[in-house]
């Protein structure tokens, strides 16, 4: 096939995702660029807003406190998702209605998850009830600086893993029968099974939900600005509440601007790590 | 504007040059054809559709559409539409406490030749100042606010605690208010007393005013924080220590604090007119009214200011919004109205003569409110602090209150509060 | 792969309902009057979760207003942003998986550049742009953000990635173009990849809410998850208006997803009769 067949059938396949997506995405974050570079009534571009935000301690507070809290929550998640996934990779009656329910969070508005939760949560909720029940002492929670961002990670992952746990389970549909009947008949335990069959063949779904959830985890935001305001004492200020904390509230859009452009950079930098841990030599030689 | 116009701009074929256009061609005669003014609110509809009605029926060549985003997303959504030269937005609800920063980034059409008519409809200074900046009329103001005392009588009397007084003259002071607050709570309340937005700078700047801490920011255009006195450390650890020693609960969303009210587990409220409509159709609530308690020493504040009409500067349909802006707050029976479904004190003196003497009829079941709030509104009114950093400002008070209440230091806290606030400050200098 | 027993069976039920738990929360807060919603939480006792008092009011309530019709949109825009979305995305994706041009690689980036940037971060922008083409009050200015799906096409070429070269080695030299390959191979092939894909453009449009509230204000063109934020006020908040709605928003997404199931659990039915 010719170099110019494939260009136009690339054209073709292609234009309207790419048309949408530089319309629609890239352009107006070009917009968000040319606003960090403006500092409030200034007419030449400068780096003013970025050394006015990482040199404010909210900010810098910020930017720790998402890092910190992607290092626990991002790995936390997969697990989970993946022991989801291989439980629920059944066939048993009924077993897309359980699904289903490990799902559903995720297809609720967050406002009323954060409804949900900051009720349950409450210092006099039914969650401390419960551990009062089974003799445990009442915990703070949301209100307390050392477990608000746990509780939070708690939130978010209710929301979260049933939807990871369906890509997996795709990904678990897709692994060749034959592939479990080869290793077994080598006398393979079920560990071994997982190990030299599985997790092999998961790489592909498994880079797919390492990064979609790592991205997904830098721009939480609606839990956080419902519940918690980013509080108490900055402890689960996520970079996402601060941007919009400065855009919205604080009236100053070009620091926002500038937040943003940092957040895409730090995220745009952990993905490609993450591409180059996860990539196998196949797929660079195509 | 011409009927073809306004279908292109509905039909969105030439939206920009047909924006560009009306905006140009605004005049008189525009409201002889029929006209959609465009209203962009927090509230719910339902406060408003006895106004709209009335207001189509007077004027048939103009229709009210009603545009409701919720209260957290409206600052984002006048920032998003206005701020990108939206003329789809006639007018818009304007928090009285924002107005100066709306008015500073020139999302506010300025009022000043209507002066005249809206101080003779609205003759009470505070009310004007509010929407005001820099000496400037900015908004139409429509609506006010207080706060009163509610006290659970059953509560009070098992603990044979004598109900407060609704006679401003023998208003508690918080030394006295607390006293009966734990007597109850010994005889079975679960708690003593709460302010219902427990962590909001309206509710809380009375406290720092009556203690004579000040409202927290001083300087030229009150854009310099002043949040870390030792007034305003002494009252600020006041508050913390009610929910210190478990008088007040912690942890608790504005959004349900009344619920401890009405299911009898509080002995004592402070809140707003907007309580009433739960607490009086509450099964065995039994509650009586008298005004907010003071700091011994210092002078009784009752927070105002609540929401008031503005007019977008690129508006397509100006003149047909300042007409039913005008109805809303400068009539007696607009301004009456509005406030038939809406929780709050109208700032027409007329109307407010009529919704005064409806809140008396209450009085035998829940004392005299309706003299209260007079007294209140009339005498003790503080409203927030002028400022174009004023969003920033409660934001970030917001925050520092809910730590507050919440176990953090409170010097420590007030401190970081304070650089926060003179960063956030200096970028609108 | 062997058949499950009866303790992993009771497993996955016992976490299921874990899962389903703060819902179930929300249904009976739905169904009982709103004075009662907050009463029983501490401590514990059999009214915190089950309803003393059964009432339809809220129900009743929302489905007479205009929540309905709020209902109704998110349905057609998620729908519609589903299909067009699968067919924009899958095409988009075949293409970089499969298609040796040029520049692939910067495409690629682009693609993936395009769901690191936060939405909600780039709302205002975009509303400009939007409004610039009058696509104000239209279902057009609600549907088109949805469809060009950098995070779906990045799924689908991963997927596509380990389908084996030979099939469409052999299929060009049976004749077939590249929609051929595309549509009678690629497509097929992909089930659980698609339905995965699927569930990215429906989660995104039906959680949508910032940028419906900017675009789309009129009432007419309003959508659940924005009429949701809608029955609370500053000042009073109906707790049981809005369980009841978090309860119809919910109802839609988990017939969907249970039936879309059915391309996963057909696999694993094969597999297991293996056995």
């Amino acid at each position: 096939m010719s170099a110019r067949n494939r260009l136009y059938a690339a054209l073709i396949f292609l234009g309207p995702a790419l048309l949408a997506v530089i319309l629609l995405r890239i352009w107006p974050a070009f917009d968000a660029v040319h606003q960090s570079l403006l500092a409030p009534r200034a007419t030449r571009y400068g780096f003013e807003n970025y050394i006015f935000i990482l040199t404010d301690p909210v900010f810098q507070n910020s930017l720790w406190t998402t890092l910190i809290y992607s290092l626990i929550v991002n790995p936390l998640q997969i697990a989970i998702a993946l022991a989801l996934a291989l439980l629920m990779n059944v066939a048993v009656r009924l077993i897309r209605f359980w699904r289903t329910l490990i799902l559903l969070p995720v297809a609720i508005p967050q406002s009323v998850s954060a409804v949900i939760w900051g009720v349950a949560l409450r210092p006099d909720g039914p969650v401390n009830a419960m551990l009062v029940a089974i003799g445990l002492e009442e915990q703070r929670f949301l209100t307390s600086p050392d477990q608000a961002l746990a509780s939070v990670i708690l939130i978010v992952s209710w929301i979260g893993v049933g939807y990871w746990m369906m890509f997996l389970l795709a990904g678990l549909q897709d692994i060749p029968k034959s592939l479990y009947e080869a290793v077994r008949i080598d006398g393979a335990n079920r560990l071994q099974q997982f190990w030299y069959v599985t997790l092999p063949q998961l790489r592909r779904p498994l880079t797919f939900v390492l990064v979609a959830n790592t991205v997904a985890n830098f721009l939480v935001f609606a839990p956080v600005q419902i519940l918690t305001q980013g509080g108490p004492q900055g402890s689960t200020n996520l970079i996402m509440n601060e941007i919009y904390t400065l855009a919205f509230v604080a009236g100053d859009p070009a620091s926002a601007a500038a937040a943003t452009v940092i957040l895409v950079s730090v995220v745009l930098l952990v993905v490609i790590v993450q591409f180059r841990m996860m990539s196998a030599p196949e797929d660079r030689q195509r | 504007m011409t009927m073809a116009e306004r279908r292109s701009r509905r039909g969105g074929t030439s939206g920009k040059v047909a924006a560009l256009l009306t905006a140009t061609l605004i005049a008189g005669p525009a409201l002889a054809q029929e006209t959609t003014v465009n209203f962009l609110g927090a509230n719910s509809l339902d406060w408003y559709a006895p106004v709209i009605e009335a207001f189509e029926a007077a004027h048939p060549d103009i229709t009210i559409a009603y545009q409701r985003v919720p209260f957290e997303d409206l600052n984002a959504a006048i920032e998003a539409r206005i701020g990108q030269g939206d003329s789809s937005i006639d007018i818009f609800e304007a928090d009285t406490p924002r107005v100066p920063a709306l008015a500073w980034r020139g999302y506010l059409a300025p009022l000043e030749s209507r002066r005249a008519e809206i101080e003779a409809a609205v003759p009470n200074p505070v009310d004007i100042e509010q929407v005001s900046h820099e000496g400037t009329l900015f908004a139409y103001p429509m609506w006010s606010s207080t706060q009163l005392l509610y006290y659970n009588r059953d509560l009070l009397d098992a603990a044979g605690v004598r109900a407060p007084a609704a006679a401003p003259a023998e208003r508690l002071t918080w030394a006295e208010l607390l006293e009966k607050a734990r007597a109850a709570q010994e005889a079975g309340a679960e708690w003593g007393v709460l302010v219902q937005q427990v962590d909001r700078y309206y509710q809380l700047q009375p406290l720092f005013e009556s203690s004579g801490a000040g409202p927290g920011l001083t300087g030229d255009g009150l854009l310099e924080p002043a949040v870390d006195t030792d007034a305003w450390i002494e009252t600020a650890r006041w508050y913390a220590d009610l929910f210190e020693d478990g008088i007040a609960p912690r942890g608790i969303a504005p959004s349900q604090t009344d619920d401890l009210f009405i299911n009898g587990q509080l002995a004592f409220m402070i809140g707003g007119p907007w309580v009433l409509g739960r607490y009086m159709s509450a099964e065995g609530l039994d509650f009586g009214v008298a005004p907010v308690p003071y700091f011994e020493g210092g002078e009784p504040v009752t927070p105002t200011g609540a929401w008031a009409l503005g007019i977008n500067p690129g508006a397509a349909n100006k003149e047909a919004a300042k007409t039913f802006a005008e109805f809303v707050t400068l009539t007696a029976e607009g301004s009456y109205l509005s406030i038939s479904q809406a929780p709050f004190p109208p700032t027409n003196a007329e109307a407010r003569q009529r919704y005064i003497a409806d809140m008396a009829q209450l009085a035998s079941q829940i004392g005299p409110i309706h003299a209260v709030m007079e007294y209140e509104l009339g005498n003790t009114a503080v409203g927030r602090p002028r400022t174009i950093g004023y969003v920033a400002f409660e934001t970030i008070m917001n925050r520092t209150f809910s730590d507050i209440r919440n176990g953090a230091d409170v010097a420590e806290m007030l401190e970081q509060t304070q650089n926060r606030l003179g960063r956030a400050m200096s970028r609108l200098r | 792969m062997t058949r499950p027993g009866p303790v992993r069976i009771a497993v996955i039920v016992a976490i299921a309902l874990l899962f389903f738990l703060p819902l179930w929360w929300v249904t009976i807060s739905a169904l009982r009057p709103a004075d009662e919603i907050f009463r029983y939480l501490s401590p514990l006792s059999t009214w915190t979760f089950w309803p003393r008092e059964l009432t339809v009011a809220h129900i009743a309530e929302l489905w007479t207003g205009p929540f309905r019709q709020a209902i109704v949109n998110s349905v057609y825009v998620t729908l519609v942003t589903v299909v067009v979305g699968l067919v924009v995305c899958a095409t988009a994706a075949f293409a970089l998986a499969v298609i040796d041009f040029p520049f692939r690689n910067a495409v690629f980036i682009i693609m993936v550049i395009s769901f690191l940037i936060p939405f909600d971060a780039i709302a205002v922008p975009l509303f400009g742009i939007m409004r610039g083409l009058g696509l104000q009050n239209t279902y057009t200015g609600l549907i088109l953000p949805g469809i060009g799906n950098g995070l779906a096409v990045f799924l689908l070429r991963q997927f596509f990635l380990g389908i084996p070269r030979e099939l469409r080695e052999a299929a060009f030299v049976d004749g077939m173009g590249w929609f051929g390959v595309f549509w009678r191979i690629y497509v097929p092939l992909s089930g659980p990849a698609i339905v995965s894909a699927a569930l990215i453009l429906f989660v995104f449009q039906w959680q949508a809410y910032l940028w419906p509230l900017l675009i789309a204000p009129a009432p007419d063109y309003k959508v659940a998850a924005v009429a949701i934020a809608q029955l609370s006020s500053f000042y009073d908040q109906n707790f049981g208006l809005v369980f009841a709605a978090a309860l119809f928003i919910a109802l839609v997404p988990m017939a969907v997803l249970t039936a879309l199931q059915r391309f996963y659990t057909a696999s694993v039915a094969s597999g297991g009769s293996k056995e």
